[in-house]
């Protein structure tokens, strides 16, 4: 709630004061050929994660064009998922695309197209007495043992030989993770899928997972609260949670061997590494690079490739064209990263394969 | 649940009826009563089928294994049910053994006590207002106060007295079995109290005199003949408050630590079955994960209706009657 309210005046305090900061779009998309959208209320369901950016990004959109009204539901991806297959909303949102069988239910994976929304990362926040933000080191083989249950206590030799500078308490690690189904567990557990081969054959990588250690809290903001209130918590929470609550988080090491403090930038920077991301391809987690946060991810919207509706079809792809060039401003206000270049160009030919009654949709050549 | 006052009307309606001519009033009234019924009935089997259908994909891959299974892995697909059973019954049992002693104490002495009659009033009210907090909020109140006191204070006295016994060793959070159980004690006291006083209360005058005029003390009269007349009654009263402790959802997952465990620390974080249907239904992606969801909303109506039917033949053989729910 809190959240949503800070997207919606992060939106109308940019808006009003709006410039032409393009982040990271293609320069040969500016805001000058924006195409006027016919008029269309659209519906769309899916993912809590980039439910804030969507928000102030769609609530701008309208602004702009007072014609399209957007109205998206965060109902969670797999119910989104849902009612895009029973065609009762215009678009879905998952943190991760379709496995074949969901777009099969929708009509064969060629019936329907996915693009990238936006980017996203996750931080390792923890409340140790004396231990301040950014303090804490940790590293891929301390954060697998942690959750793996191997690492109990915050003195762990393991935990000391990266924390040097800190005294580490003999205090029992108290590990805090989601208990409801979410595209952010998706993205932890598949990032300790790729840097522990345990964690990858024990638990493996899913939206709930069978975990070896901890208790469960549902959505980020009981994540957030029940680490602040429990002395001796880690648990992973987006990047924007722990900044607006300003909880403690750890330095990450990343696959160069730097550490780094999650932000915005590092999930961008995480993101080109992976030129040829694409739907099939979608995982960035664990990114080499000096700059890249490690557990970071994309955040998917899907439309079906034919549009039954003319006016509505066009209306959305115009959104999301827009979403994903001029739009991406609204996403590092929120702390979300802006898509990276290569991303920005396979969501506009994505864009640009929807059609309705055989005629493409986008009226914009770049 | 109302089946108990409906069951007491019944036979009037029907002995009233039977001695005059129907009239078309009434004919319509009866028509109209015995619809209703059949739509309960009606409703009750659509709900059951509704449930089972989907659950089917979870039942044919499971089967009665799905009872015994600890594992719950999404990843997987391999699920069972154990834990969320036990942790739904602990909490619930945990639940009555501070409800009951603490709603008994309550009812009666609003229902007996009439020296301190300008207390009753403000008791009442509380009473009701407890009643009418949604469930939610008592949660948030349990997540953000309760869970805290519970691990700085509570947890670590048990520990230091009774620390010998296995229900409370090893380590305290502040969320797990003993703090929801404390949680859902807190809900269904207000139906204990209400229910109870009203049974209490219920208990003819005559009866009471009679004891006291054969010279017995307040207390004897209540342990003797008020408590053993209102029985039956406050075994409904203990149903009913076992049935909403079963079910309650939100508030017991926000302090029970969402985790598939069994343990016989009471500190232990564990699941309860409505838990874990509202923590992963949004995301449960594939047949055999929802079903499992739906397997589990199945097991929890079998489980209410097998403690009532136990419930409910623990009092036959005590009163040798049919028992009223309320």
């Amino acid at each position: 709630m809190k959240r949503a309210l800070i997207a919606l005046f992060g939106g109308a305090i940019v808006l009003a004061g709006c410039g032409g900061n393009t982040a990271a779009t293609n320069p040969s998309t500016g805001s000058a050929n924006l195409p006027t959208p016919p008029g269309a209320s659209l519906t769309g369901a899916g993912a809590t994660f980039p439910q804030p950016f969507y928000a102030a990004a769609f609530f701008a959109y309208n602004k702009k064009f007072s014609q399209v009204t957007v109205n998206y539901q965060a109902v969670g991806s797999g119910a989104g998922i849902q009612q895009l297959t029973k065609k009762t909303v215009d678009f879905g949102a998952s943190d991760v695309p379709l496995k074949s069988s969901e777009a099969d239910a929708m009509g064969g994976s060629d019936k329907v197209v996915q693009l990238a929304g936006t980017l996203g990362t996750e931080s390792l926040a923890y409340n140790l007495q004396g231990v301040g933000g950014g303090q804490l080191k940790l590293t891929p083989d301390t954060i697998a043992g942690i959750f793996l249950g191997m690492i109990k206590k915050w003195n762990d030799p393991a935990l000391k030989a990266d924390n040097s500078g800190i005294s580490l308490p003999d205090q029992d690690i108290h590990v805090v993770h989601r208990s409801d189904g979410s595209g952010t567990t998706y993205i932890f557990s598949d990032y300790l899928s790729s840097v522990s081969s345990e964690w990858a054959s024990k638990v493996g990588r899913g939206k709930s997972v069978s975990w070896p250690v901890g208790q469960g809290a549902s959505g980020n903001a009981a994540v957030a609260t029940t680490i602040k209130q429990t002395p001796g918590a880690i648990g992973y929470v987006e990047l924007a949670y722990v900044l607006q609550t300003n909880m403690t988080q750890a330095t990450l090491k990343n696959k160069d061997g730097n550490f780094v403090l999650p932000s915005a930038a590092g999930a961008t920077a995480a993101a080109k590494q992976f030129a040829g991301a694409s739907p099939s391809q979608f995982s960035i987690v664990n990114a080499p690079g000096r700059d890249s946060a490690p557990i970071s991810g994309y955040s998917w919207l899907m439309l079906y490739k034919d549009q039954a509706n003319k006016a509505r079809g066009t209306a959305m792809v115009d959104l999301f064209y827009w979403l994903v060039t001029d739009g991406q401003q609204y996403a590092t206000n929120l702390h979300y990263a802006a898509l990276p270049g290569n991303m920005v160009s396979y969501d506009l030919a994505v864009l640009k394969s929807v059609t309705s009654g055989g005629t493409t949709l986008l009226s914009i050549s770049s | 649940m109302s089946q108990g006052t409906a069951g007491r009307v019944a036979p009037k309606l029907v002995a009233t009826s039977r001695q005059r001519p129907l009239i078309s009033g009434d004919r319509l009234f009866r028509a109209i009563a015995y619809g209703a019924a059949a739509l309960i009935m009606l409703i009750a089997a659509v709900f059951i089928v509704a449930l089972f259908i989907p659950a089917l994909p979870a039942i044919t891959k499971f089967g009665l294994g799905f009872f015994v299974s600890r594992t719950w892995d999404p990843v997987r697909v391999q699920f069972g049910a154990l834990p969320a059973i036990y942790g739904t019954l602990v909490t619930s049992a945990i639940a009555l053994l501070i409800a009951f002693p603490v709603g008994m104490g309550a009812a009666l002495f609003l229902a007996e006590d009439a020296r301190l009659r300008l207390l009753r009033g403000p008791l009442s009210f509380a009473i009701e207002l407890l009643a009418g907090i949604p469930s939610v909020v008592i949660g948030l109140w349990a997540f953000f106060i309760l869970t805290p006191l519970m691990r700085d204070n509570v947890d670590p006295f048990l520990k230091q007295t009774l620390g010998f016994l296995p229900f409370f060793q090893g380590s305290a959070s502040g969320y797990g079995f003993l703090t929801a159980g404390v949680v859902l004690a807190i809900m269904v006291l207000p139906i204990m109290i209400a229910l109870s006083r009203d049974v209490i209360r219920a208990v003819p005058l005559a009866l009471r005199e009679a004891s006291l005029a054969l010279g017995a003390t307040d207390a004897e009269t209540i342990w003797s003949v008020v408590l053993p007349y209102a029985r039956v009654g406050i075994t409904g009263a203990v149903l009913l408050s076992l049935g909403r402790a079963l079910g309650e959802t939100i508030a017991v997952t926000m302090v029970i630590g969402n985790r598939p465990e069994i343990s016989a620390s009471l500190f232990s974080t564990g699941y309860t079955l409505p838990s874990v249907i509202a923590n992963e239904f949004t995301e449960a992606v594939g047949n055999v994960y929802l079903g499992a969801l739906f397997y589990l909303g199945l097991v929890l109506v079998v489980i209410t209706i097998v403690v009532n039917v136990l419930a409910r033949l623990l009092v036959w053989r005590f009163t040798g009657s049919e028992p009223t729910a309320a």
